[in-house]
């Protein structure tokens, strides 16, 4: 099978789009990850397909067809081109279908854009969207939300494993003060760890959002879009940037109703998908020198961390009160601040932790850079955990 | 107007399953029969959600995920003040959202 | 000054209003915000705090700065009855103004909201002690509460359970009013206003003269100049 490589990587500003369209926000970040490679918007650009990641842009900005669009306002006729909806796992499975399309050998070079512009909406008409994904009569006619299910979750973690609220705050501290050294994350601003967990003021300043889950430990609303181009190895020097490998794919999916999964405190498709990956990749979670793991609700990041075999299950939480996820510490998570910080346009993410890990990879990081990276991984979770794509990137030349 | 809900007993193997499947989760099988789903449940783990969606009025509400007696593990809302993981709680069923020409029912649960 | 006779018949008849007691509030940074009520001589320094804002089109701050501008001279210039306004500063520097004032013994009036600088939910804050001020220091029974923001205002209406009062006129007229009643107050106050008394002199000494804030995120590229 044909090797796959990164060359262009582009990124807009997550928070609120004032730079005109939906479109406008996905050429963007589509053109900058073009130009990153070197690629001329005209005849004889060489892009062979287009993949626009998007849950909402039907639902939310009444478009459908954006990747045909897109490939229209980005003068990339005729190239092929989908709009791929996986929920807030859009973002990676994307990527994993423009691994797919050139591995197959069906094309060269492929462009994967994923964006959401979700607070043209109101916050109410926002959690109800983002619910749609849940299951239609066992948990959306009930008015059950994700944030729902998250503090559902969190409250047996902490039942079984001592996982506290204060671990929780620690985990959003330090991806805030990532985030910091992010000129694209939503959030500039680092909440003091005193007093979000333990200040007198605390209860009201940090206020539940679905109990024991606080204001804090939950991510933001953000607009955003991001996107690379991925290419075949064996025609990488058409580009400017020697390419980031994608070394390994996994995905994997479990059940849809939250109160069906077996283990009501394990992510079995995040711990299926990482160790597809990791075979696919021929590497383990010892490998990985970084990783981008999806924390719209930071005691994910704590579990996905376990899943994947980081830490023991059950020690995530241990982990991160040592400061072993920190940058600089034994495991670097979301150096990029993370969906917390850096923000959560559900299209957008996947493809934005994979921008990060590539700026990781190339030593482009700056403020934030771990060194010596030489493998990454991303975990990309969609619906609450009932479809999830793990993604590893190197940028070793061997396999 | 809908006051039972029931459970979906796969007409080959037996298993129970709700909400319904269209193919039996053990078996595979497609034919299923409806048994009444009710009784007392045990509380697995629950929430106090303050952000509702578009549509519910309310400054919180609780939901949680409880197990019947039949093994069945069921997400629901609540309606009880005091709430601890493992306690006992009774199944009503109500309305659990208000629609334009149709209201939707489903299970909430209460204190005995 | 020399009050002639025309101009104390134009001057309404205050009621004295127990002062609020200031406040400090350990906001989600680690900042403190000091919360205090201003004395009337103060206006002039909040009215150029509050005035880049008018020309803000963007979440309404145009139209809520620009009433905030109105009652608080009207309150300068002895032409409102009974009106208050309480600011937060933090670090010595104006963050948000909130007003109302007292109709009668019983009812309280909200007047606005505005919050300076975001992210920090100062409005929410402010809007808190508002409400602390009416109903646990002037011992009014209710407040009356409308607003030009849907989102803010749906925000309160749900998280304060406020009572729907469409017969009742609110000053600032608009949508139908809301009330805020003592016992919903209590119902919420818990979960919803916070802060600790006294304010160290230390503190306190920062928040008097306040600066007015160089820039305003609502306003991309004002830096102000001068003071």
């Amino acid at each position: 099978m044909r090797q796959v490589g990164i060359v262009g990587v582009g990124h807009t500003r997550f928070g609120k789009w004032s730079g005109g369209t939906f479109m406008d926000m996905l050429c963007a970040a589509a053109v900058e990850a073009l130009d990153d490679a070197g690629v001329k918007l005209r005849e004889g650009h060489g892009i062979d397909q287009v993949f626009v990641a998007s849950m909402g842009s039907g639902m939310v900005n009444r478009q459908s067809g954006v990747a045909s669009a897109l490939v229209d306002s980005l003068n990339l006729r005729p190239a092929m081109a989908e709009t791929i909806e996986n929920g807030p796992a859009s973002g990676a499975s994307a990527v994993k279908l423009g691994y797919m399309a050139i591995a197959s050998g069906l094309c060269d070079a492929v462009l994967v854009v994923g964006g959401e512009m979700m607070r043209v909406i109101s916050g109410w008409e926002g959690t109800d969207f983002v619910a749609t994904m849940l299951h239609t009569e066992g948990e959306y006619n009930y008015g059950l939300t994700l944030p729902a299910f998250a503090g559902m979750f969190t409250r047996l973690c902490m039942e079984k494993y001592g996982v506290t609220e204060k671990d929780l705050s620690i985990v959003s501290v330090k991806n805030h003060e990532n985030a910091m050294h992010n000129p694209v994350a939503h959030i500039r601003l680092v909440p003091s760890l005193y007093a979000i967990a333990e200040d007198e003021d605390a209860n009201v300043i940090n206020p539940y959002v679905a109990d024991p889950l606080r204001m804090y430990h939950v991510c933001p609303v953000s607009d955003g879009a991001a996107a690379v181009l991925l290419c075949a190895m064996d025609v990488k020097d058409r580009f400017l940037k020697k390419p980031v490998k994608i070394a390994g794919i996994g995905q994997a999916t479990d059940t849809h109703a939250v109160a069906e999964r077996e283990i009501p405190t394990d992510l079995l498709a995040v711990r299926v998908a990482a160790e597809r990956a990791y075979k696919m990749a021929g590497v383990t979670a010892k490998d990985i020198d970084v990783a981008e793991l999806h924390d719209a609700f930071q005691i994910l990041e704590i579990v996905e961390s376990e899943e994947v075999g980081f830490f023991p299950r059950g020690e995530g939480h241990l982990a991160a009160r040592l400061g072993d996820t920190k940058i600089g510490g034994r495991i670097p998570i979301n150096t990029s601040g993370g969906l917390k910080a850096k923000g959560h346009p559900l299209g957008a993410t996947g493809v934005s932790q994979i921008v990060e890990l590539v700026r990781q990879l190339r030593g482009e990081a700056e403020g934030r850079q771990v060194q010596g990276a030489k493998v990454g991984l991303a975990v990309n979770f969609g619906g609450f955990g009932n479809n999830v794509v793990a993604t590893i990137l190197t940028n070793q030349e061997e396999d | 107007m809908e006051t039972k809900m029931f459970a979906y007993k796969c007409d080959n193997c037996g298993e129970l399953h709700h909400p319904k499947h269209y193919v039996c989760r053990k078996c595979g099988c497609r034919d299923f029969v409806e048994v009444p789903l009710e009784g007392e449940v045990i509380l697995l783990t629950y929430t106090k959600v303050y952000n509702l969606p578009e549509g519910y009025m309310k400054p919180f509400m609780a939901f949680g995920i409880v197990r019947f007696e039949n093994g069945l593990t069921v997400s629901g809302q609540i309606e009880c003040e005091e709430l601890h993981i493992g306690m006992k709680l009774r199944t009503t069923v109500g309305v659990i959202k208000e629609g334009v020409g149709k209201d939707y029912y489903g299970f909430i649960f209460k204190g005995i | 000054m020399i009050i002639d006779k025309m101009e104390q018949s134009l001057r309404p008849v205050e009621t004295p209003m127990m002062p609020y007691p200031e406040k400090y509030i350990t906001l989600a940074t680690g900042e403190k915000m000091v919360v205090r009520q201003i004395a009337r001589e103060e206006v002039p320094l909040v009215l150029e705090a509050v005035k880049p804002l008018i020309n803000v089109e963007k979440d309404f701050y145009d139209i809520v700065a620009a009433r905030v501008y109105s009652e608080l001279l009207g309150y300068y210039r002895y032409r409102v009855k009974d009106e208050y306004c309480l600011i937060g500063t933090i670090d010595g520097v104006i963050v948000g103004v909130v007003n109302g004032r007292m109709v009668n013994e019983k009812v309280g009036m909200s007047y606005h909201t505005l919050t300076l600088r975001q992210g920090l939910r100062i409005g929410a804050q402010l809007f808190a002690a508002k409400m602390e001020y009416h109903l646990d220091y002037l011992n009014q029974e209710e407040v009356w509460i409308v607003a030009e923001s849907p989102n803010g205002f749906k925000r309160w209406m749900i998280e304060y359970e406020l009572e729907s009062r469409p017969e009742v006129w609110h000053e600032l007229g608009g949508v139908p009013t809301y009330v805020l009643t003592k016992a919903l107050w209590e119902k919420h106050k818990a979960s919803k206003c916070t802060g600790r008394r006294p304010v160290s002199e230390k503190l306190m000494e920062t928040s008097m003269n306040p600066n007015l804030p160089e820039t305003y995120a609502q306003i991309p590229g004002y830096k102000r100049c001068g003071k």
